[in-house]
């Protein structure tokens, strides 16, 4: 049988970086990022993030096959900011968010098992 | 006379004006500040914007405008910091009950919701049985089958507790297998019986099958299929109630008489990603909250042809005196957009509009046992800022 091993989806191969940063070389300020075994969860939420910044041009995620178990993310910025700046601003918002959000449940949550 | 006041009340304006024009700082600030210059968005694109609107046949406005400039021209700025999200963002409780709960989250992306129900169908890790060793099945129920039903039995042990296994599978210790034991017969003579879950016995202390190993000396105990180096019910870790089957009445296998089964099946941990049987949840979904608005009155006969027409009864009519009758909704919550109701012609189309708000989303989460589904929930949140921060570090 030539099926990938179920794993493989999940693992990073040893050797191979988690995410890989490749400068665009037509136009200044625009990159590509790879990151290695994540899909549309972290795709999509990111591009939604990227969107968000005032400085960012382009922004957009692929997953280039099923069963390449890679998302490839491409970002191009003005010039105040870097394709960079703006992934790394955009991730600390979103892990920033997630916080919060967590806190709004558990308070919630706690505020529900006290009234009932 | 009259003229003299004009002229007064004119350098008057002038000096407010010149005023205003310094409190403001730069031109553009102040024409910004002027009531007539709209701050807020047109009602109309406010409505595009928020709402998904659910015509006879497709619903329309469907996307979500998360580009900053998107109304630059406008002069409305569209981007979302931080303390925007932290302003707007809520969640409401609706219902919790041990196996499944709902609740809204207001003020939030498809995106996440989205990445929230993937994390829950698929990444959340769980216990369940990957390894079944069969010593004796004489049942009419194949190896493979039997096994693919044990897999998919939902199993009560907290998965924090456990490591996963190494890839080979080779090292299984306390730590990482939880170990179940199956020995049922039906005598000759007796009826028929079914094999249900709670015939499934934990060994806390590991295998009691014997692997045949030719190469061991004879004077050291036989080796088994798993290697604990102590009972799982003393380690301090593992809660009071011990691990078992969730639900004891999930059917396994039928015996005829004569027929036996024994085996044993070691659970290890993984994640839904790798097999559904994994899967924390039966299913996580969720849904956009429905908004129906009656554009214009509908009174009397049409009224009550209008509550007839919604099968989960989202209208209702009220008396508005001399005997006159109006529909009201009701409970727009109940709404499934079946559109029933603007099934009719044009001018039913006319008279109610179903929408969706976009950023108002039902969450429903039914737990399949291993954790209770707000402890879902939190560890779902935990894996996606586990996954951020990962992105970022690897990085740097």
């Amino acid at each position: 049988m030539n099926a990938p091993d179920r794993y493989e989806r999940f693992v990073v191969p040893e050797g191979t970086k988690k995410v890989t940063y490749v400068r665009d070389t037509k136009i200044i300020s625009a990159a590509c990022l790879t990151v290695e075994r994540e899909d549309h969860t972290i795709g999509n939420i990111v591009r939604m993030q990227l969107h968000r910044d005032p400085n960012v041009l382009f922004a957009g995620y692929k997953l280039p096959h099923p069963l390449q178990y890679k998302i490839l993310i491409r970002i191009h910025t003005t010039s105040q900011s870097s394709p960079m700046q703006a992934y790394n601003q955009a991730i600390n918002d979103l892990d920033r968010e997630l916080d919060h959000l967590k806190n709004a449940f558990e308070a919630e949550m706690a505020k529900f098992s006290r009234d009932y | 006379m009259s003229e003299v006041d004009d002229s007064m009340s004119e350098v008057e304006e002038q000096e407010e004006l010149q005023r205003k024009k310094e409190e403001n700082g730069s031109g553009l600030d102040y024409i910004l500040s002027l009531e007539s210059v709209p701050s807020k968005l047109p009602p109309r694109l406010e409505e595009l914007k928020t709402r998904v609107f659910c015509k006879s046949d497709a619903p329309v406005h469907t996307d979500t405008i998360q580009y900053s400039g998107a109304y630059a021209a406008l002069r409305v700025d569209n981007s979302l910091r931080l303390d925007n999200f932290c302003q707007n963002f809520k969640i409401e409780l609706i219902r919790l009950t041990d196996d499944d709960m709902e609740f809204d989250m207001i003020g939030i992306d498809p995106a996440l919701a989205n990445a929230f129900r993937r994390i829950l169908i698929s990444e959340v890790p769980t216990m369940a049985i990957e390894r079944v060793y069969i010593a004796n099945n004489t049942s009419v129920i194949q190896d493979e089958v039997l096994s693919h039903r044990l897999g998919l039995i939902p199993i009560r042990a907290d998965p924090r507790l456990f490591e996963y296994p190494d890839t080979t599978g080779t090292d299984k210790n306390e730590k990482n297998t939880i170990v179940f034991k199956l020995h049922v017969r039906c005598e000759v003579g007796q009826p028929r019986i079914t094999v249900k879950t709670r015939e499934l016995e934990w060994l806390p202390h590991g295998s009691e099958l014997h692997s045949e190993d030719n190469n061991r000396d004879a004077s050291s105990k036989p080796r088994t299929f798993t290697s604990f180096n102590c009972s799982q019910d003393s380690l301090p870790e593992f809660p009071k109630s011990p691990i078992g089957i969730k639900d004891s009445d999930i059917i396994i296998a039928k015996l005829g008489p004569g027929q036996e089964i024994e085996l044993e099946a070691h659970a290890v941990k993984g994640i839904g990603k790798t097999h559904a049987k994994w899967s924390p949840v039966a299913t996580a979904w969720y849904r956009m909250l429905p908004e129906v608005v009656l554009l214009e009155e509908v009174k009397d006969e049409l009224a009550e042809e209008l509550k007839n027409k919604c099968p989960v009864g989202v209208f209702d009519i009220e008396d508005i005196g001399k005997g006159k009758r109006r529909a009201t909704v009701a409970r727009p919550r109940a709404c499934t957009l079946c559109r029933e109701c603007i099934r009719g012609g044009k001018e039913w189309e006319d008279r109610v509009s179903l929408r969706r708000v976009k950023d108002h989303f039902i969450f429903t989460i039914e737990s399949t046992g291993a954790l209770p589904p707000e402890e879902l929930f939190t560890e779902a949140v935990k894996i996606l800022e586990d996954k951020c921060e990962r992105v970022i570090m690897e990085l740097s």
